[in-house]
């Protein structure tokens, strides 16, 4: 596969990983027998069982945030990086060309990066910033990992990259890769 | 020492053989009980095989069993209220109204008959009768909650009532307490009374047979041509004595179809806007074929060749063919016959009344005569009425368990008064012999049952309601006054909390309460019970249900959730406050000074009594 197939097909990934869920996390407690809770992060906000998990949130204090500004900023990182990419095909062999797919490669990685870190952060403040007027008390605060489970009362969380995060993790290593490789002219 | 004693011997050798027959007879014992044990055990988490769907009798009710494990899994309330279900509590739920409507609040039911689809269960629904009150009720299996409540014109004492095989072309309603033939009290003709066939689409009676003596048990033939009923009382007498005069009285045949033209060629003599056909003005409808005095059940075999009627006060069946309407057999079978039921095999089961047993005989073998169609009898625990195998009511039975209802249970269970217990019991009929499982009870009175996979219904059961349209969505909860003595509260529940979680009105107001569950996860069922107002109903989530009342006394009323939901299920709870009549506060002013959740809607000025 040459170069500029990978990019294409990077730039393809990227804008599919829009249209997917990017985030998934799967809630499951002795009383939810074949009816796990989930949840996603999508391109349009928190999708899944908003409504049931709303509802639960309440006896532990914890709260859905009214806004993901770093949510915004990633979908609009996504999209740029599309462009990107796609842009990263069209150069041929030439050293600007390769350095600029060099540089593409390099983006993704960092926004991926990045957004690990945001994420991650979040899902920090969600389990720690905690309405202190609660009702159950035994709940200690929590943080999910980006990537696992973890214990929240009688709930265990489980995160994981849904589609649109193993497409970004796909459209960086398709970008690596044909940053290595020669366009052919 | 042996050679000098050898008496010793013999000793030591009696005992190790009594004691080598002991362990074994034990052995063998205990492992009769755990066979038995583990055809009907059902784990817990673990699923039954069969739905059993028995008549609640007097509860008014039908019972919804487990099979094989005979776990009571749910009462289906029809004929009587039900506060623990929330089932026609108040008078603007419609089947409420209907039992208003058409007899009271209480009833007498007896036979479940399933719609069916090419002679087998659809899983549609489900009807059941109340004799006592000449009514019939259709369950919908989706939610297993009813769905209609009619009455059936022209007729008292619904006893028998059957589906017309194989497609549920109508729903079979017999008679069985006779009437005065026009309706007069003054006239003294004989009575009679009438099978009323009923659409199970639309539950109104399409046509009436009328028939001379008391209509029991109803079945049809699999080809939905003939209606059998065992009709007693031929003599159209009205003292017990004057009933059983006669040595015959009849298995009646309606002709489906020939009926069905008479009708359409306007025949019948309408009453109550129904037509009622008299044999006697229209031959050829009815054939009575005549069999010992006062029969009892009459079974269609799966195949649908024989009829079976059960001879009750003679000890035998009668075997008619379902096309010729011919008696082919009689064999005796034992003392008080009075239903039958059929395995995949070929053979039929009669509960016997007088002899407390269920027997086991060859169709074949008793149609051609031969001496040994009697196969295998076992003792049920007392008085067996009827019994049901399942799938023997259908044209595909499954020849596995069969379901003793008896009607005494005596000594069969812990002492609980002089009220005993209903006895049901389960029988493996798989082999050549049949082998008792299990007994379980239940609350007065099973009369017949019927069975269904659990397979089959599993995709059709909902576990939530989808909102009506005019459902309270979460956020648009009010309260509004709308009239000077009028005040209307649209409320939703969800864990674990009412909106509003209260609300105010002046004494005597009339208060319409909208009030929705707007949980959507499975068995988040949520009570409104609200004190000293003869109010208590409860929700399955995403159900709406509209109250009105009036409201009582100055003061302060709890509305709290009955059916335990949540870590804060004891405080789901909320206020009704009640002001006096000549209160000055208005509406709008208490709630900002309360601080109310939900949204409150001025509507029209709060003046009490004052114009």
């Amino acid at each position: 596969m040459n170069a500029r197939a990978c990019y294409v097909l990077a730039a393809a990934l990227c804008a599919a990983a829009l249209a997917t869920p990017l985030w998934g996390f799967a809630m499951s407690a002795p009383q939810y027998p074949d009816e796990t809770l989930h949840l996603q992060i999508a391109r349009t906000g928190i999708v899944g069982d908003v409504h049931e998990v709303e509802t639960l949130q309440q006896y532990i204090g914890v709260r859905f945030p009214s806004d993901l500004p770093e949510l915004v900023w990633a979908i609009r990182s996504i999209a740029a990086l599309a462009a990107l990419l796609l842009i990263a095909a069209f150069f041929g062999r030439q050293r600007i060309g390769h350095w600029y797919r060099v540089g593409c490669a390099a983006l993704v990685v960092v926004f991926l990066i990045a957004a690990a870190a945001a994420v991650q952060a979040r899902l920090y403040r969600v389990g720690h910033e905690r309405d202190k007027n609660a009702p159950i008390r035994a709940v200690r605060n929590f943080t999910p990992p980006l990537v696992g489970p973890v214990k929240v009362g009688n709930f265990t969380v489980w995160s994981f990259p849904h589609v649109g995060g193993v497409l970004l993790v796909g459209a960086a290593a398709f970008s690596i890769f044909g940053s290595r490789k020669r366009a052919v002219a | 020492m042996i050679k000098r004693h050898p008496f010793i011997l013999v000793l030591v050798t009696v005992a190790a053989t009594l004691a080598a027959v002991q362990t074994l007879g034990c052995g063998a014992a205990r492992s009769a009980r755990s066979i038995a044990a583990d055809k009907i055990y059902v784990a817990p988490g673990e699923l039954d095989k069969y739905y059993g769907f028995l008549s609640g009798g007097q509860s008014g009710s039908v019972f919804v069993v487990g099979i094989p494990s005979g776990r009571l899994i749910r009462e289906i309330p029809v004929f009587e209220q039900r506060a623990a279900y929330g089932y026609a509590m108040h008078p603007t739920d419609p089947r409420r109204r209907e039992l208003e409507e058409t007899g009271g609040a209480w009833g007498d039911t007896h036979h479940p008959v399933l719609s069916e689809t090419d002679g087998v269960p659809d899983g549609r629904f489900l009807w059941i009768n109340d004799l006592a009150n000449g009514r019939l009720a259709r369950i919908r299996l989706d939610y297993f909650e009813a769905d209609r409540i009619v009455k059936i014109p022209n007729l008292q004492g619904a006893h028998g009532i059957a589906v017309v095989s194989p497609s549920t072309k109508y729903i079979v309603v017999n008679g069985e307490f006779e009437q005065p033939t026009d309706g007069l009290v003054t006239n003294p003709a004989p009575y009679t009374s009438v099978v009323a066939f009923v659409d199970p689409e639309t539950m109104e009676v399409k046509f009436q047979v009328r028939v001379n003596g008391n209509i029991d048990i109803a079945d049809t033939s699999k080809d939905g041509r003939f209606a059998f009923s065992t009709v007693y009382n031929l003599e159209q007498g009205r003292t017990m004595g004057a009933m059983i005069q006669n040595d015959r009285d009849a298995v009646v045949a309606i002709d489906i179809p020939a009926a069905e033209q008479a009708v359409a060629a306007g025949r019948g003599e309408i009453r109550n806007a129904i037509p009622i056909l008299d044999p006697e003005q229209v031959p050829g409808i009815l054939t009575l074929i005549p069999v010992p005095k006062n029969p009892h059940g009459v079974n269609v075999t799966p195949d649908g060749r024989y009829a079976i009627a059960s001879g009750k006060l003679s000890p035998t069946v009668t075997i008619i063919d379902a096309h010729t309407l011919k008696i082919v057999a009689e064999p005796e079978v034992g003392l008080g016959p009075l239903h039958t039921t059929f395995d995949n095999r070929g053979n039929a089961y009669t509960s016997l009344f007088l002899d407390s047993q269920v027997v086991k005989w060859n169709i074949d073998k008793a149609v051609n005569g031969s001496d040994d169609y009697i196969v295998d009898r076992i003792n049920v625990h007392y008085n067996i009425g009827h019994l049901q195998a399942v799938g023997g009511d259908h044209m595909r039975p499954a020849g596995d368990y069969l379901l003793a209802l008896n009607k005494l249970s005596k000594d069969q269970y812990i002492g609980v008064g002089p009220d005993l217990p209903e006895n049901q019991e389960i029988i493996d009929i798989s082999g050549e012999k049949m082998k008792m499982l299990a007994a379980f009870p239940t609350p007065p009175e099973p009369h017949d049952a019927t069975f269904m996979s659990v397979a089959l219904l599993k995709p059709l059961v909902k576990q939530t309601y989808t909102p009506a349209a005019d459902a309270v969505q979460a956020g648009q909860e009010r309260v509004v006054r709308t009239g000077p003595h009028a005040v209307t509260v649209d409320m939703t529940l969800i864990r674990s909390a009412y909106t509003p979680d209260s609300f105010d009105v002046r004494e005597g107001d009339q208060v319409t309460l909208k009030v929705t569950n707007v949980e959507t996860i499975r068995d988040m069922i949520h009570g409104f019970a609200l004190p000293d107002h003869n109010l208590n109903i409860a929700l399955a989530p995403g159900y709406t249900k509209t109250l009105t009342f009036a409201a009582g006394k100055p003061g302060v009323y709890w509305y709290y959730c009955t059916n335990f939901c949540s870590a804060l299920h004891l405080e789901m709870r909320g206020r009704m406050v009640v002001q006096p009549k000549d209160s000055t506060v208005t509406l709008t002013d208490w709630h900002a000074a309360e601080n109310v959740k939900g949204q409150v809607v001025a509507g029209v000025p709060s003046t009490g009594d004052k114009p």
